[in-house]
């Protein structure tokens, strides 16, 4: 029971940053279900995709309604973005948690600062 | 043409990141689209979303196949998410574009610094 009111908690959490900053969600999907629920590293990557699509669906629902979502753009990104999620998906399989982890990691950091050292300069 | 090249490359890293972490790229396709692309902050969220969504489907396809998807509790955090999405886009439309990017950049480094500190 209570597994489960962490869960749909997590995910209302996750739902709403989702929503309002663009993203999937899975960067804070994917802690919770390692150090909440233990999962695996591989595991929780799994899970994040698969709640991520649903998730951002009813993001879209809401911004299309407001013109905020540029489809001709979208799909050119898709294009490319599908490719890359096929190859590197495959061989995540042979890549180390732990060093998947820390991959995660440094590359979150670094652009989160340049994101913040832009609006100061702004 | 060129655009179209550079726009299919910039998909293609958030791809890559995305099969990788088990994230949707839009930690990276929102600055992509920002900084070298001239969207405004909420339309490039907006877009963000329209991209995870066949990107988020081609990598869970690929974990399915390699045994790495469990259903169940990804349903149960659909139920949350669903939910949260909404209130979260509603909110969103209402901030301004410099803040909304302040809000964007301190959650990615706090996200950030627990990654490393675990």
């Amino acid at each position: 029971m209570t597994i489960i009111l962490i869960t749909l908690l997590a995910g209302l959490v996750a739902g709403i940053l989702s929503g309002l900053l663009g993203v999937g969600g899975g960067l804070l999907l994917i802690p919770i279900m390692i150090f909440l629920l233990g999962m695996s590293q591989h595991a929780a990557q799994g899970i994040s995709l698969l709640v991520i699509i649903p998730t951002a669906m009813a993001g879209i629902w809401q911004l299309h309604k407001a013109k905020m979502v540029n489809y001709n753009l979208a799909l050119y990104l898709a294009c490319g973005s599908i490719l890359g999620a096929l190859i590197s998906s495959t061989f995540v399989q042979y890549i180390p948690a732990a060093q998947l982890k820390l991959i995660f990691g440094v590359f979150v950091i670094i652009m989160g600062i340049r994101t913040i050292l832009k609006t100061l300069k702004s | 043409m060129d655009n179209k090249l550079k726009v299919i490359s910039f998909g293609f890293i958030a791809g890559i990141l995305s099969g990788l972490l088990g994230v949707g790229g839009g930690i990276i396709l929102v600055p992509l689209m920002v900084t070298y692309l001239g969207i405004t902050q909420h339309i490039a969220h907006g877009t963000s979303l329209a991209v995870i969504v066949p990107t988020a489907v081609a990598g869970s396809i690929v974990y399915g196949f390699n045994g790495n998807i469990n259903f169940m509790p990804a349903l149960n955090l659909a139920v949350g998410s669903i939910l949260g999405a909404s209130l979260g886009a509603r909110w969103m439309k209402k901030i301004p574009a410099k803040q909304l990017k302040q809000l964007f950049g301190v959650f990615l480094v706090l996200v950030g610094i627990r990654m490393l500190i675990s």
